[in-house]
């Protein structure tokens, strides 16, 4: 069994506190991920998990057992590194093996374990080769390999991808997520690719200045976020955010393109009764996009804007124009017929907006 | 235009590095041809022709027979003795410096770079500020004039070079190495023999050859500390050099020289590409 529960964890490098109080319960199977801009201590965390350097305050269970003093062996748990660290002077089969070889087991069950593993990840065919002689890819592998040969209660992943290129790393992605399937062991994810922290986990911890800002699962994440910071740190594009000022009916005043607008949103009674005057609107493109018939609603209104620029990717258009002298993205089809400096007809869903805090970014709710 | 201009210029500093080259081989040429001439041909004064008659008399004599003071047994027991000063402290300093490069670069702990720092100052301490402290300890321990006592010495001098050596190699490699042979289970000692030993040996060669010639070619030690018996190579070098007996063969001296010399020329002929490709290697790929 594999639960982690972090409790209360600090970490101060001489006068820096790296991490400030941090508190996470993983279920036994649960894959968790660490997100956050760099700097902001999920490196940290991690390696205190793995017990390569000790908490200042705080504790960690594994399955329940106080594990905080023990050294990283004594931990059953196995870590994948950005950089592979793979040993340079051993083939793929030792790399796999090593693990199992310091803990004193047996040859021919060592053997039998690279055989499971390297059939499990397809790498048979490289037993034999130096790490030099891989692709980057190909190092991936041997090293979530080294990491399978041991069967650890617990798995750590630091930014196991970013060292891919692209497509590449979509295929590892997806691989990693069969594999999780697969063996129902508990992962712990550091990355900072936000994309990587959507489609992976089960809940993401979203970490700013040694602080888990919030904790949820990948929908409650994206539909709502605590603080502006997570709502801006996660999708993309990126969430929209405008300044607006607050009219005496509680909906919002937004000028664009000359023309002035007053938004009902949901939360106006509340803006109302508060008597808020100020607020951040926090809108997602996708929210913003041609005119939809099958969408209309209480909630969804009509308007016009003018694009300056727009980027098709493909599948969607992004658009960008501005609020309140605030460049905003839309979402549109690429059929939406947009034409630079040309009136485009849009609806706005209104239903999902978010409102912030002007000063602290704290939510309004 | 252009072309010509450069081929002058090339053939310039080819000049210029055969003209360089034949004056530093010149004194080994004629240490060589000296050798093995004898000494009626020596009497001559053609210091620049080759020998008429070439014989190693004078090579034979250097080796078994020619008087270094009082004695008169050639440079051959002394040649041992000074294998016998040379292989273990190499050796031994060579490891040593492995271990405290190892834990410099990858174990770091509070005052480690003071330490580092202390260490990098024994490279410059001259020879003879420690003369007398050093006869005083030896002394003490009841190792002067013995070769443990001059192996002890050089042991002692040569560890701020191979710490030094080996540090700033293994400071070029990936510390996740460490921390992955962690959580592989592996300790200290595993850690050092199971990944870093395999990758060390370009600084092996490095350190060996470097330690090897300091220690080979040390005559200020070996003639303080060493004692009737324990002399080094080069020490007995000056005793025969300075020994005459009638008139001074030359030709006996120049062998003696050549013979004290040969193996460090030996070790960098046959190591000596090891020994560049060493000073220059970096990081460690993966």
């Amino acid at each position: 069994m594999g639960s982690l529960t972090i409790s209360n964890v600090t970490k101060t490098f001489g006068s820096t506190e790296v991490l400030k109080g941090i508190n996470i319960d993983i279920a036994d199977g649960e894959f968790l991920i660490l997100v956050g801009p760099s700097g902001c201590g999920k490196s940290t965390l991690m390696n205190t998990i793995a017990g390569l350097e000790e908490v200042t305050t705080g504790q960690l269970l594994l399955a329940g057992e106080d594990v905080t003093e023990r050294s990283p062996k004594d931990r059953d748990i196995a870590m994948v590194f950005q950089s592979y660290a793979l040993y340079p002077t051993m083939n793929v089969a030792r790399n796999i093996s090593f693990g199992l070889e310091m803990r004193g087991v047996p040859k021919a069950e060592r053997d039998q374990r690279v055989q499971e593993v390297s059939t499990l990840l397809q790498i048979n065919h490289l037993l034999d080769r130096k790490p030099s002689q891989l692709s980057g890819g190909q190092r991936q592998r041997v090293a979530m390999g080294r990491a399978l040969a041991r069967s650890p209660r617990v798995y750590l992943f630091d930014e196991p991808l970013s060292n891919l290129d692209a497509k590449l790393r979509v295929e590892m992605r997806t691989e990693i997520k069969k594999l999780h399937k697969r063996l129902g062991t508990t992962i712990v994810y550091v990355t900072h690719d936000q994309i990587e922290a959507m489609t992976l986990a089960d809940r993401i911890a979203v970490m700013k200045d040694g602080v888990v800002q919030q904790l949820g699962t990948p929908n409650e994440i994206y539909d709502n976020p605590a603080n502006q910071f997570v709502a801006g740190f996660m999708g993309s594009p990126p969430m929209n955010f405008v300044p607006c000022e607050v009219n005496s009916d509680g909906s919002l005043a937004i000028d664009t393109s000359g023309h002035s607008l007053s938004l009902m949103i949901p939360q106006s009674s509340t803006l109302k009764a508060q008597n808020i005057h100020r607020v951040i609107l926090g809108l997602r493109p996708e929210m913003l996009t041609e005119p939809k018939p099958e969408r209309v609603g209480d909630s969804v209104m009509a308007l016009e804007m003018d694009f300056d620029v727009t980027e098709p990717m493909g599948a969607d258009t992004i658009a960008i124009g501005e609020w309140n002298g605030i460049e905003i993205l839309a979402r549109l089809s690429p059929e939406a017929g947009l034409r630079a400096g040309k009136k485009t007809p849009v609806q706005v869903d209104l239903s999902k907006v978010i409102l912030f805090e002007p000063e602290s970014g704290e939510r309004i709710r | 235009m252009g072309n010509t201009s450069m081929s002058v210029g090339r053939y310039a500093i080819y000049a210029c590095l055969v003209i360089f080259a034949v004056l530093y081989l010149m004194p080994l040429y004629v240490m060589i041809t000296t050798s093995l001439k004898d000494i009626e041909e020596i009497r001559q004064g053609n210091l620049l022709a080759l020998p008429a008659a070439p014989t190693l008399y004078a090579w034979a004599k250097a080796w078994g027979s020619a008087c270094t003071g009082s004695e008169c047994e050639g440079l051959a027991p002394f040649f041992f003795n000074s294998i016998r000063i040379v292989v273990p402290a190499v050796l031994i300093s060579t490891l040593i410096g492995a271990l405290n490069g190892y834990v410099l670069a990858k174990w770091r702990f509070r005052g480690s770079e003071f330490l580092f720092a202390a260490l990098l100052f024994g490279c410059f301490i001259p020879f003879q500020v420690i003369l007398l402290p050093m006869a005083r300890l030896l002394a003490t321990f009841g190792l002067a004039n013995t070769v443990t006592g001059l192996v002890l010495v050089h042991v002692i001098y040569g560890v701020a070079f191979t710490t030094l050596f080996f540090r700033n190699f293994y400071v070029s490699v990936p510390t996740e190495l460490v921390k992955a042979a962690q959580l592989d289970g592996a300790n200290f000692f595993q850690i050092f023999r199971h990944i870093f030993l395999p990758i060390s040996l370009p600084i092996f060669t490095v350190t060996i050859i470097w330690q090897f010639t300091q220690i080979w070619n040390d005559f200020l030690f070996g003639v303080v500390y060493s004692g009737q018996g324990t002399q080094p190579i080069t020490v007995a070098l000056n005793n025969l050099v300075n020994t005459s007996v009638g008139g001074k063969e030359y030709n006996v001296d120049m062998a003696a020289a050549l013979i004290a010399a040969l193996p460090t020329l030996v070790v960098y002929v046959l190591a000596g590409k090891y020994f560049v490709r060493g000073l220059t290697a970096g990081a460690v790929k993966g």
